[in-house]
């Protein structure tokens, strides 16, 4: 059998990479079979849904992430790149005399500073996202079912050598309204 | 996993369930198109061709090819850049300004809003790339060390500002507009058939598999792309009524024009919105996601925005009285009596007296009316532009400078065209995306608690 094969191999790790599947077609049944398993102390891989179920990140124990850091900083790099751009352009390279106005005028500077700001912003938040999601355009996606963007949810268990019981733990999402209980290997 | 009280009314009616969303909005993606997509899209590809034509003449023959003289020297070009830089407003004001807000009936009107103010963006970028008549030194205004010697832009200058406003308006909005597509172009892919449909939406999906971890990072960038989207697009229209405001004409020269605009550019958003939606639910069948309570909310920000636009007319009269300057006086005068009275009394009239017909709950829920109230709207608020920028210009210091405007054939073909190509690329893509969020309906649609797919009444399953 190929899962004997994978265990033996990596026999000192508890963790195999066999995982159970449970195939719901609820949020609020997947949401309540997900606290019975981690109550009951099963290692939830991942809980896959067609939209965001609210309060299943907190209950996964998902820490909040760390994008708005990220952001924050952006916008900060778009700001100080706009400033001293402006600054340097109008009153260090260049200088010149329009309309008889000063070439250091900060106010002016206003607009085209909160601009770039936002636009550091945007696209260093996202592409951030990206790459903590490993996303990229082309990439073959790794799905769990293809249903899971239609219209059901699956949570999805690690099974961990010598203390993952698969009988009990088929039962126990089975009892909790699973439609389909299945395994999957990750390679 | 949201509790709705039952008392409120369903923002999603016809008791759908998550695969009736994921069939009815796909349907238009998997099917042929319709014959009124066909015919739809015909009409507007000949329009396009109009301004392909129109715009190529301009280009060929030199700005001489409009109706400007030396007194009137902006006219229908700059209108028809503010207008549809206005109609840009109300896609990221309804998902931003509304996810900030929680308001969820924004959640089935969200994507074509964006993707119309993407479209509506492109058309206004095409009248400043008209308008400058030499469109090959379209990169001027872009700070670059040049040819020149290194002779940088005039920061300075409203007119640069807008430039970069405009810019990262739209490129925020089309990062935000994808972001929020790629959950749905993730069904796309998983429900694809053909094999080219499975590689372009799965190479569009970016490997979108529906895991928590993802859905949470995906959250809060959207809320923090909500939250920088809605001051920029506060500041979108402020810069560019700053390009009139911080001239000295009499008639522009006004501190109120950044929240007049911004109300205007409210008011022509949804004005549009409304009319794309309204002839989308029909054609599309979309009657139970794009409720008659969507059209409530909608009528109701259509008349608030215009009453402070009507408002914004009337303080500028009290101003220009109050301020006893007598150049100020003589444009509004002549505003409202001049020889573009037609313009004006058109400008109020679809403005601030219309939109009233709103108060009455009759007037918000009848799609057909609001359908023609909202082109009505349109009118009016490209009548406020041309008011805006001919009748300040058109009587300057020197009488004996004074001038006439009138358009030629060009222009208004240009103006005609550039509506051929905002329905060219809405049809295409109401062809080739998912014209309504699926992922965020589903999250707002009552939990079916019954397996067997029968609807219970109204309320029983709401609950959780």
């Amino acid at each position: 059998m190929t899962i004997m094969d994978i265990t033996m191999r990596k026999e000192k790790i508890m963790q195999t990479n066999k995982y159970i599947l449970g195939v719901y077609d609820n949020p609020d049944k997947i949401y309540s079979t997900t606290k019975k398993l981690i109550n009951k102390g099963y290692k939830v891989d991942d809980v896959y849904s067609p939209f965001a179920i609210h309060g299943m990140d907190r209950l996964l124990g998902i820490k909040r992430s760390n994008l708005t850091v990220a952001a924050f900083l952006f916008a900060m790099t778009g700001l100080t790149l706009a400033v001293t751009f402006q600054v340097y352009v109008s009153k260090i390279d260049w200088p010149m005399i329009i309309g008889g106005k000063p070439n250091l005028h900060i106010p002016t500077y206003i607009p085209i500073t909160f601009e770039l700001s936002i636009l550091f912003t945007a696209f260093g938040m996202v592409t951030c996202f990206f790459i903590v999601n490993r996303m990229f355009w082309g990439k073959n996606a790794d799905i769990i079912d293809p249903r899971v963007t239609d219209d059901l949810f699956v949570v999805s268990i690690q099974v961990q050598e010598n203390k993952t019981d698969v009988q009990a733990l088929n039962q126990l999402l089975v009892e909790n309204g699973a439609l389909e209980v299945r395994e999957r290997i990750k390679d | 996993m949201s509790y709705e009280s039952p008392i409120r009314d369903q923002l999603v009616t016809g008791g759908k369930t998550y695969r009736d969303v994921t069939r009815d909005v796909t349907r238009p993606l998997e099917n042929a198109p319709s014959k009124s997509w066909w015919i739809g899209f015909s009409i507007s590809t000949l329009v396009l061709a109009l301004w392909i034509g129109a715009t190529t003449y301009t280009f060929l023959v030199g700005l001489g090819a409009w109706g400007l003289n030396k007194t009137v020297g902006w006219a229908f070009d700059i209108t028809n850049f503010v207008f549809w830089v206005g109609i840009g407003h109300a896609g990221t004001l309804i998902s931003a300004v509304l996810l900030l807000f929680r308001q969820k009936w924004r959640m089935s009107i969200n994507r074509s809003a964006e993707a119309m103010t993407i479209f509506a963006v492109i058309c206004a970028a095409s009248f400043i790339l008209s308008h400058m008549g030499r469109p090959w030194v379209a990169y001027w205004p872009i700070p670059l060390p040049n040819a020149f010697g290194t002779l940088w832009v005039n920061f300075n200058s409203p007119l640069v500002w807008d430039v970069f406003a405009i810019s990262t308006y739209f490129s925020v909005s089309l990062v935000f507009w994808y972001i929020g597509l790629i959950p749905d172009i993730a069904t796309v892919r998983d429900r694809a058939v053909s094999k080219a449909r499975k590689f372009w939406y799965g190479f569009f999906a970016m490997g979108w598999n529906g895991s928590t971890k993802t859905w949470h990072r995906y959250e809060v960038i959207s809320l923090i792309l909500a939250g920088i989207s809605t001051p920029l697009v506060l500041s979108v229209h402020s810069i560019v009524s700053m390009d009139f405001a911080t001239s000295l004409v009499p008639g522009w020269h006004t501190t109120i024009f950044p929240p007049y605009f911004v109300a205007g550019a409210i008011f022509s958003g949804f004005g549009m919105v409304l009319t794309l939606l309204i002839i989308a639910r029909e054609v599309m069948n979309y009657k139970d996601y794009i409720t008659e309570a969507h059209l409530d909310a909608m009528t109701k920000i259509v008349m608030v925005t215009g009453t402070m636009v009507g408002m914004a007319y009337i303080t500028e009269f009290f101003v220009a009285a109050y301020s006893g300057v007598e150049y100020e006086q003589y444009a509004f005068l002549n505003r409202a009596f001049g020889p573009y009275w037609w313009a004006y009394w058109t400008m109020m009239t679809c403005n601030l007296v219309a939109p009233q017909v709103f108060w009455f709950k009759w007037a918000r829920t009848t799609p057909w009316f609001i359908f023609i109230m909202s082109i009505i709207v349109n009118i009016g608020m490209w009548f406020e532009r041309f008011v805006i920028i001919v009748t300040s210009l058109h009587r300057d210091f020197l009488p004996s400078s004074w001038a006439m405007y009138t358009p030629t054939i060009t222009e208004v073909s240009i103006l005609i065209g550039s509506f051929g190509l905002f329905f060219f690329l809405y049809f295409l893509f109401c062809k080739f995306l998912p014209t309504i969020n699926m992922a965020e309906v589903k999250s707002i649609i009552p939990t079916h608690h019954d397996d067997h797919g029968h609807n219970h009444a109204k309320g029983e399953n709401h609950a959780n």
